[in-house]
């Protein structure tokens, strides 16, 4: 009718509904260019004579890769003309998604928004906050292997979901509403919120690992554009992609409401350490392995992290003060009691002085060990008297030297005197009497005492680590034994399965574990997370580029608070730019040529060769982004100003 | 009420024997009980009985003074203990009279384990003790709740023995503290004060200027060695590794580098940049650097490398080596190795050592220069094959080093510490300046409190923390210390004298405070508004610290005495009714650790320091203080100063007094204490 009142002559527009089937012919209507889209929808539904929701659909525009989102807009506004080929297809489509643990999710992802609202949907859906520090990656190609067995991974599916506009997921039982319909869904929920179990070392070793800083440059060449949507970017539907921390600048961590971003936090932390993505100490290695060791023990134990209900939440939290309270104001008086009667270990052990006597051999005596000192008699017997020597442990360096198959327990003690150190060993008959000794040795050596409360599970450790070392000596082709075992090559990075072997490393892992045993889950992966960010090369992003005015590629890393030039043939840092004394930057697109301007009159342009100069644009412009956010504004996103910040030229 | 003033008549039967066994013992000379004392207890003196008669007669006085302070403390504190205790049991069993009623009609019984404990003070007598007490409940078994009372009511008391026997565990040393200017002052350190509060203390001693560089440092001179301790660590542990023999020193001195990289950052952070940047860095910048690096979820330890010489283990000859500092060690690159991480090999790590600076160890070591410092267990005192001794270049190297260290090793405590010296530095240059005019210190508001101090003095008086305050104000209040004349000074009715150090004061005005805090406990919940004050009973923290002046003003006055001010009438006659209700009310606006001199000030600190601390800030915003503006500031730091002590020591240990013969656990303060009490004796027959 409106066509009749204008004078415009009338053409046909074909337009591929994909909902017919991939062999219907393309629906023709006939339109004027001064038709809406609204208006082109209107008329296409009517015509496919289908009844259902078509709300999420839209118009694609194939040659331009270009939705027709404004339904206002005319066609004539578009530039639309008979050639033009158009697709009816939905907004969102089902996306396969890999995420920082590994595992694959199936969901439904808006192909029409910019990327940056897509990730902010899926972190929606997932319950993971501060979606602006995460992105999506085009994944590594997997080598083809020749059995395609890899195919039969297995994909949990999310996209029966139902798609949400509301900011914050109401929650119920921790966890948002569409995982707690059924057990599947509470099933997957588990998956993202709890750590995988340590992999086996196989696995580590046949993933691809970056040699070179240049390797790892070429990562970040394959970040998605966040200004542009999935569609434009060549995503199809059901093609992988991987969710990932872009940004590593964690803000606001809070383990109450970010379950799941601590733990694909700490799983994307774990893999560029084991993967040697970021380089570490050997030290610094075993720690890490420690803390992945006590992570999977604690968490197969205490894995009811997210099951209670917010109002239970409370409660249990009022409890838990209360409880505190109490506790510190007045334990109980058999508590107390029981602090000051302390437990004794008494046996015959055996020990050597290495530098008392030049004479090498092990003495026997009745050990007492009270408090924080152990004392020797020459027996039992005699034990009542004034003890050979007393030992006290406080502030000592213990060590293991242990040889489960050849039933060698000892223990090597450092201890402090005024002249210096003195080496003690203590040898142990048995297991049992090891585990027990150790333990309270370890304790005794940070000031504390037997009756100390985490005497029994530093026993239990230890006799796990014992046990450990049993399996890793007998195992090959053997059957794995007990299941709680894990075999030490899954902790560290493939460069220590070759330096060390299992049951080397044993020892070590159990002693940078003595630090971190006793930290409770949560403290246990943040205690991680600490250690990672205090990596000097925490947070780098490579790009290669080359630097006007220089014949030779070289490497900018981009940190949350800094540029930094690297050379290439040294590796050495040669310049650091902070971003505090930048005052602009621009990109020249024709060129492609990233321009930066530090007070002081320094300025700087380089081209990018590992990824486009909009990841760089990008990558700068997040990162002032995310040092704008502030407390009273985290609960909405700007992302106005994200754009703004990150867009280049397509922003406006 | 009744079970506190049962309690409180209990003490006062303690605090009476005490002056008794005082007494009885005063005839024996000094000299003879000391020798069997553990050498322990005295640092820096071979023996206590040479130590005490070595001190100048003030520095007795003052120590003395002190000690009897702690004694009024602890009494205090048990006082708040027990309010504590029957606060949780009150919800806990539906029972609302138990403890008090129960504390109540026995009087008898709940000293009973109190002295068995104090007389006894072994420590080995936590069952026996507690045994001894059990019998005595049964009297009237007549219903099952009164059984239940009963119940509750020995398990307070086991516990109130038990903890008495902890008490009595607590080590206790006498520290000489050599100043600047060679004198030296004597102090008993509490096994569980931390550096900081011994800090305050000495604030208190020596009227210096309260900047953040005044630490307290150790010294070996048989290593050469020196280092601060850091204000979080407790005194006595370090003190405790030196040997009989030691000559080792405690200092108290200022070290600008104690927490240069606070005010500096950029000389750490990006000490690669040149001179020139580092130097014009703007403030705003410098604030970057230490959110980015102490306040993130990990504290970032500057990216130290650099070539160090480091001593050959037994040899004389120094190698250098290229040394890298991480967050987990420190580390070197081996031979023929690159820099990567996964070839360092680890040098060191921060868990079992300190970090001291070496002292002209050219002469000593033949190192190649005098820049070095030392890493070792605190325990090693003398030379040894487990001590590393590395050499930097010069004094910038070293201090990066050293600084780095301290950072990997401490942490976020270190930005903790800085923050609360920077309080208390700001708190004692606004009073400073004030008093400018009058005192005869040399006050030098320290020039590195500006621009932050305005939101730290607003951001503590937001900040209320009524539970933990509230006992402390038991803690704090009582030690105004009590006279020194009056050798048996039995808290409830101390004649208060002045201070130590200051001379004379009036004496009257002390006791305000003293008064008031004594009943404070019992009453502090709901307070009866003050007289001089409109209705609104318990302003909140805002309306409260304009108001806080004038309850202080009670303790200028002593102030008032020296200068040539009459005590003005108005506050003087509003001050002694200050109801205790104000005091919990102030305190309440407080955070804990240097509660009482923040509200002072608090109109104050953002008036001068936003406009810059240094010149003598025009007549202060608050009317109260008015009156006395001159003598006030002096008097009231003082006061609060001495308040200040006491949080800290929280319990101090009624039971020694009683010659209480310290049991293994490291007792003996008890001899320590009625030795002490001779010992002054003595001098003053001497006069």
């Amino acid at each position: 009718m409106s066509s009749l009142s204008c004078s415009m002559a009338a053409w046909d527009l074909s337009v591929t509904v994909v909902d017919l089937g991939p062999d219907a012919p393309p629906v023709t209507l006939s339109v004027t260019s001064d038709l809406h889209v609204g208006g082109v929808i209107l008329k296409l539904v009517e015509k496919t004579q289908i009844k259902r929701d078509w709300s999420d659909h839209a118009l694609w525009w194939e040659q331009k890769q270009k939705w027709l989102l404004r339904t206002a807009w005319t066609l004539e506004k578009y530039e639309i003309h008979a050639d033009a080929r158009l697709l009816f297809i939905p907004q969102h489509k089902p996306l396969r998604l890999g995420l920082p643990n590994g595992i694959t999710l199936r969901l439904l992802a808006s192909f029409s928004s910019p990327v940056f609202q897509t990730v902010m949907g899926i972190c929606r859906m997932l319950n993971i906050r501060h979606p602006e520090e995460l992105s999506l990656l085009r994944p590594v190609e997997e080598k083809k292997k020749k059995k395609d067995k890899d195919s039969a991974e297995e994909i949990y599916d999310l996209t029966e979901v139902p798609l949400s506009s509301a900011s914050r997921p109401c929650l119920y039982n921790g966890m948002p509403a569409h995982f707690a319909d059924s057990p599947q869904m509470e099933a997957i929920y588990k998956m993202l919120s709890i750590t995988q179990p340590p992999p086996a070392p196989e696995v580590i070793a046949k993933q691809y690992r970056p040699a070179s800083v240049v390797d790892k440059a070429h990562i970040n060449g394959r970040w998605l554009d966040s200004s542009r949507c999935l569609m434009q970017q060549g995503i199809q539907e059901n093609d992988r992609v991987w969710l990932r921390f872009k940004y590593f600048a964690f803000y606001d961590i809070e383990p109450k409401y970010d379950v799941v971003r601590l733990a694909q936090l700490y799983e994307q932390a774990r893999w560029a350490i084991l993967l040697e993505d970021i380089d570490c100490t050997e030290e610094e290695m075993m720690l890490f392995g420690a803390l992945q060791y006590h992570i999977s023990k604690v968490s197969q134990s205490e894995p009811q992290l997210m099951s209670t209900s917010a109002a239970m939440d409370d409660l249990d939290s009022a409890l838990q003060s209360l409880e505190v309270k109490l506790e510190g104001e007045s334990s109980s008086a058999s508590e107390m009691l029981e602090n000051m009667t302390a437990p004794e270990l008494n046996d015959y052990l055996k020990i050597f002085r290495p530098k008392r006597l030049t004479l090498k051999g092990y003495k026997q005596y009745w050990f007492k060990f009270q408090d924080t000192s152990i004392s020797y008699f020459k027996s039992k017997e005699e034990s009542i008297g004034e003890p050979i020597q007393q030992i006290n442990l406080k502030g000592c360096e213990v060590a293991p030297d242990v040889n489960v198959t050849a039933s060698k327990f000892l223990i090597r003690l450092l201890i402090p005197a005024p002249e210096g150190m003195n080496e003690v060993y203590l040898r142990c008959e048995n297991e049992q009497q090891y585990a027990q000794w150790m333990a309270g040795c370890r304790l005794a050596s940070k000031g504390k005492s037997l009756a100390d409360n985490s005497f029994q599970s530093e026993i239990q450790s230890i006799r796990s680590f014992l046990a450990m070392q049993k399996t890793n000596a007998g195992s090959h082709g053997n059957a794995h034994a007990a299941d709680e075992s894990i075999n030490t090559h899954s902790l560290v990075s493939p460069r220590y399965h070759k330096k060390y072997k299992a049951k080397q490393l044993t020892p070590r892992i159990l002693d940078a574990y003595q630090n971190v045993a006793q930290l409770s889950l949560t403290d246990a992966v943040m205690r991680f997370l600490q250690i990672w960010q205090a990596l000097p090369d925490f947070g780098l992003s490579y790009v290669v580029v080359r630097f006007k005015g220089s014949r030779k590629d070289e490497v900018l890393g981009i940190a949350p608070n800094r540029l930094i030039r690297i050379d290439l043939g040294v590796g050495d840092v040669v310049k650091t730019w902070r971003y505090n004394n930048m005052k602009q930057w621009n990109v020249n697109w024709d060129i492609r040529q990233v321009a930066i301007e530090f007070e002081g009159n320094i300025n700087i342009a380089f081209s990018c060769v590992t990824a486009d100069c909009k990841i760089v644009h990008e990558f700068i412009g997040g990162y002032i982004f995310m040092s704008t956010r502030s407390r009273e504004k985290s609960d909405t996103l700007n992302e106005e100003l994200f754009h703004k910040l990150t867009g280049g030229h397509e922003a406006l | 009420m009744d079970d506190i003033d049962a309690m409180f008549s209990d003490l006062l039967g303690e605090m009476d024997l005490l002056t008794q066994s005082l007494g009885e013992e005063t005839p024996p000379p000094a000299s003879l009980p000391s020798s069997n004392q553990e050498v322990n207890f005295s640092i820096g003196f071979t023996d206590l009985n040479e130590s005490l008669n070595e001190l100048e007669d003030n520095d007795l006085d003052a120590l003395m003074a002190d000690l009897v302070a702690d004694l009024n403390a602890t009494e205090e504190k048990l006082a708040a203990e027990i309010q504590g205790l029957k606060e949780p049991s009150l919800p806990a069993s539906d029972l609302p009279p138990p403890p008090p009623k129960g504390l109540s009609t026995h009087p008898s019984s709940s000293p009973s384990p109190m002295r068995s404990s104090s007389s006894s003070s072994s420590s080995d007598v936590s069952t026996p003790a507690s045994s001894a007490t059990s019998p005595l409940p049964p009297p009237q078994s007549t219903k099952p709740s009164k059984e239940e009372i009963e119940a509750q009511m020995k398990a307070d008391k086991i516990k109130l023995a038990l903890e008495k026997l902890k008490e009595a565990k607590v080590k206790k040393l006498v520290v000489k503290v050599l100043m600047n200017d060679g004198s030296s002052k004597t102090l008993m350190v509490d096994e569980r004060q931390t550096v900081r509060e011994v800090l305050d203390n000495l604030f208190e001693k020596t009227h210096c200027d309260c900047n953040v560089d005044w630490s307290l440092c150790e010294t070996n001179p048989e290593l050469q060695l020196e280092r601060a301790f850091e204000d979080h660590e407790n005194l006595v542990e370090p003190l405790l590794a030196w040997t009989r023999d030691s000559e080792n020193k405690v200092l108290f001195k200022e070290r600008q580098e104690k927490y240069e990289v606070f005010k500096n950052p950029q000389n750490f952070y990006l000490w690669k940049k040149d001179k020139k940047a580092l130097k014009d860095i703007k403030d705003k910048d410098k604030e970057l650097l230490i959110q980015e690096n102490f306040c993130g979820t990990s504290i970032i330890v500057p990216d130290l490398e650099g070539v160090l010489y480091l001593k050959e283990d037994g040899k004389k000859s120094w190698k250098q080596r290229l040394f890298q500092l991480r967050a987990s060690g420190i580390y070197y690159v081996p031979k023929g190795k690159t820099k990567s991480s996964r070839d360092l090999v680890c040098f060191v790590q921060f868990d079992n050592v300190n970090v001291y600076y070496g002292q002209d160890f050219r002469s000593k070591y033949k190192a190649p220069t005098d820049f070095c410092f030392v890493l070792k267990h605190p325990q090693i005192q003398k030379e040894s094959q487990y001590i590393k001794y590395l050499c930097c270049d010069d004094a910038r190297a070293m201090n990066l080093w050293v600084t780095g260290i301290r950072i990997a090793k401490y942490g976020v405590s270190l930005y903790d510490n800085f923050k609360t010296a920077e309080k208390k530095a700001a708190v004692s240059a606004v009073w400073t300046n004030r008093s400018t005019p009058s005192s005869s210190n040399a006050s030098t508001p320290s020039p590195t409190i500006k621009a932050k101090s305005p939101s730290q003095a607003n951001g503590h008086a937001s900040s209320p923390q009524p539970g933990p305050l509230s006992q402390n104000v038991g803690n704090t209040l009582p030690p105004p210390p009590p006279p020194c004349e009056i050798l048996p000074p039995p808290p409830p009715d101390p004649v208060p004298s002045p201070p130590p150090p200051p001379p004379l004061a009036a004496k009257n005005l002390a006791r305000p405070p003293n008064l008031t805090n004594r009943h404070l406990p019992t009453n502090f919940p709901p307070p009866p508004a003050m007289d001089n004050l409109p209705p609104p009973p318990p302003p909140p923290p805002m309306d409260d610290s304009p108001e806080a002046p004038p309850d202080f003003l009670p303790p200028p006055p002593p102030a008032a005495g020296f200068g040539s001010l009459p005590p003005p009438p108005p506050p003087v006659s509003s001050l002694p009714p200050p109801p205790p209700a104000r005091f919990g009310g102030i305190d309440q606006s407080l955070p804990p650790p240097p509660p009482d001199p923040e509200y002072l000030p608090p109109p104050p600190p953002p008036v001068f320091t936003g406009s810059g601390a240094p010149p003598p800030p025009p007549p202060p915003p608050p009317p109260p203080p008015a009156p006395a503006p001159v003598a006030a500031p002096r008097a009231a730091v003082r006061p609060s100063g001495s308040l200040k002590k006491v949080p800290p020591p929280p319990p101090k240990r009624t039971t020694p007094p009683l010659h209480g013969g310290g049991g293994g656990g490291g007792g003996g303060g008890g001899d320590f204490m009625s030795e002490l009490m001779l010992a002054m004796q003595k001098k003053r027959g001497d006069h």
